[in-house]
């Protein structure tokens, strides 16, 4: 039994068989686990089956949002319209919107890390407060959240960068700290000034792996995201999920968490090609 | 040196382990298979509810559940869980409003039976506003509320009262979650209107510059709050569900019984009752105003089987249909049949989802459980 010995070489399709397997059991499982529920009980709809996830789906990308009105009489429009129209774009639209907001927010917060890193006197003002304010559980703080920013958009986007950017202040801080200081002696020695070194020499290196680290604190986002539309939203994706869950619509929020998870997928895809494309000295 | 030591032991513990589980797990099947049978009561917090928690922490309901040789655990949810839970069958009795019995249990196809009227909502649910603002100057203004539940209806129940009904899909609703809602609306002056239930319409109600619009006393016995039970669990072919729902029963009208007495008994009760939502003697008392218990079977009984019922149940399954909280396959308000206590059907009778059955209630006022 070579097999799981650290010198073991699967070929590739061995390799490529095996990473499919276990979404293979879970997609069997759950498919087997749904049909015996629905023998049990045909109007089941804590499991729903493949057909009526499909149909769920075709509802949410080619049917508009109920709240809006529908014009039942209404030709039908052309396949782009309805999609544009549809619950499931208005849904996306929505969080995407806020998702890249907070996303840009984040990178006021790597320059905050940078600076507090390589100046003292910033880093003695910042550090304390920052390490102190990356242990608050962000969510309990929401009764302040709403009397500071109100209920709407602000106040999610807060809760997101409340909750995710002093991880990535704190995440450069330690990076740039990382950069050997024989670098930055030489640097000065050469002549450069003090931007030089902090934005040519320093944050040069640093950002492909911070970079890195907001790839990683994408899901971290996004559940802010969540929570904040969960709690008082008229759209985005959480929210239809929200109201969905009140009446069991699971055939419409098992496809809509796929959906977002090939979103963040896509994101985190995008990021990882840009970053490479930036930075090909970088090894990771 | 440790980890040698560890090593060479591998693998004397690990059979010893083995060992242990295999005992553990053997003893545990023949515990099992010694037990009563078993069932759980899942309840949130709410005023008509929270006796559910007094009676067990009382000893009542073991004193009832061994009267019947039975074991009862009853379990505090948060509302929305609690439902997922007795929907999926995890739990065999919960406590809901005939609203959500209609749309969650029934709606998936789980056949429930309705054992105990425990009371309705008399003033607990309200739409309230800001800055003086009346019902007919809500639409086109954001209304906070939990979407698709018991304050939607009651909103639109008002709207339609006040004979502006076509005015409803002006409304602009922000879905807020029960948890924040009070701290939400409190912070944010710019929602005017907020719909919601107690104790929160009370924390609202004392802040400035707020006026009660509508209340659940202006639609009395519409919004009912129910124990559930699945029908298949009650009729079990061992008569065991019986024994349960005669169980629960009793001890539900005997802790009746004792919340209704006045002066420090009664008192002495009710503050443990209002312990189950870590509230005070005088806030539970206020909210009791405003709900009408059942503190008799016989009332209790005569509500569920009162012609009245009929009339709510349809306003509700209209208000279910419409708003799609039966489904998407779901064509018509009549695909799911109600059945009443006179054996009567309220829409497909091939399909009956949800009972009302006095039995239990009738058998506690004739004294007989």
């Amino acid at each position: 039994m070579s097999l799981l010995k650290l010198h073991a070489t699967p070929n590739r399709t061995t390799a490529w068989l095996l990473s499919w397997l276990l979404f293979a059991g879970g997609v069997t499982s759950y498919f087997y686990v749904a049909e015996q529920r629905h023998k049990d009980n045909p109007d089941d709809r804590v499991m729903p089956t493949a057909t009526q996830m499909i149909k769920a789906f075709q509802d949410a990308t080619l049917k508009p949002a109920e709240e809006d009105n529908a014009d039942d009489d209404a030709a039908p429009a052309p396949l782009f319209t309805r999609v544009r129209s549809s619950m499931l774009w208005k849904d996306t639209i929505a969080t995407g919107r806020r998702f890249l907001i907070s996303i840009a927010l984040l990178f006021p917060a790597v320059l905050l890390g940078l600076h507090m890193a390589m100046f003292p006197y910033i880093g003695a003002f910042f550090l304390r407060f920052i390490q102190f304010f990356d242990k608050i559980v962000a969510l309990s703080l929401l009764p302040i959240l709403f009397i500071a920013f109100g209920i709407d958009e602000l106040s999610k986007i807060m809760l997101i960068v409340i909750g995710v950017t002093p991880t990535i202040i704190l995440d450069t801080f330690n990076l740039s700290k990382g950069v050997p200081r024989e670098q930055i002696v030489k640097a000065f020695t050469l002549g450069a000034a003090d931007f030089a070194v902090t934005y040519r020499i320093v944050f040069k290196q640093i950002l492909p792996r911070v970079l890195n680290s907001i790839r990683l604190n994408l899901k971290a986002v996004m559940l802010f995201l969540f929570a904040g539309e969960m709690i008082a939203s008229t759209d985005g994706l959480a929210y239809r999920i929200a109201l969905l869950r009140r009446h069991m619509g699971m055939d419409t929020i098992i496809p809509y968490v796929l959906w977002v998870a090939l979103l963040l997928f896509l994101v985190d895809l995008t990021m990882h090609a840009f970053n490479r494309k930036l930075h090909p000295w970088f090894q990771e | 040196m440790l980890g040698r030591l560890l090593f060479s032991n591998f693998r004397k513990i690990f059979c010893s382990l083995l060992l242990c589980l295999i005992a553990a797990a053997s003893v545990q099947r023949t515990l099992v298979a010694q037990q009563k049978p078993s069932f759980t009561v899942g309840w949130s917090v709410y005023v008509g509810w929270d006796p559910y928690y007094y009676m067990a922490k009382s000893g009542l309901l073991r004193k009832w559940a061994d009267k019947y040789g039975i074991d009862i655990r009853v379990q505090r949810f948060d509302y929305a869980p609690s439902l997922d839970a007795f929907v999926a069958k995890n739990i065999d009795a919960c406590a809901m409003t005939n609203m959500e019995a209609l749309d969650m249990p029934a709606a998936a196809g789980v056949d429930t039976t309705s054992v105990i009227l425990g009371d309705y909502s008399n003033g607990n649910d309200a739409v309230i506003t800001r800055q003086n603002l009346s019902l007919a100057q809500i639409p086109g203004k954001p209304v906070m509320l939990v979407e698709k539940t018991v304050s939607q209806y009651l909103f639109e129940r008002a709207m339609t009262l006040n004979g502006l009904s076509g005015q409803i899909k002006q409304v602009k609703y922000i879905n807020t979650s029960d948890s924040d809602i009070a701290y939400a609306f409190l912070a944010d002056t710019s929602k005017p209107v907020v719909v919601t239930w107690k104790p929160l319409v009370s924390q609202i109600m004392k802040a400035k510059d707020v006026k009660m619009v509508f209340n659940s006393s202006q639609i009395p016995g519409e919004i009912m709050d129910l124990l559930v039970v699945r029908t298949e669990v009650l009729n079990r072919s061992d008569g065991s569900g019986q024994k349960f729902a005669k169980a629960v029963a009793g001890a539900w009208y005997e802790l009746m019984g004792a919340m209704e007495q006045n002066g420090p008994a009664g008192d002495k009760v009710l503050s443990g009752i209002a312990e189950a939502s870590k509230d005070s003697l005088v806030s539970y008392k206020e909210q009791l105003s405003t709900t009408h218990m059942f503190y008799t079977p016989q009332s209790a009984a005569q509500m569920t089987s009162s012609p009245d019922i009929k009339k709510t149940m349809d306003l509700v399954r209209q208000f279910c249909f419409s708003h799609g909280l039966l489904g998407e396959k779901t064509k018509s308000a009549d695909d799911i049949g109600i059945q009443f206590t006179d054996g009567s059907v309220l829409g497909n009778s091939g399909k009956v989802r949800l009972r009302f059955n006095n039995t239990f209630m009738q058998l506690a006022s004739q004294g007989k459980l």
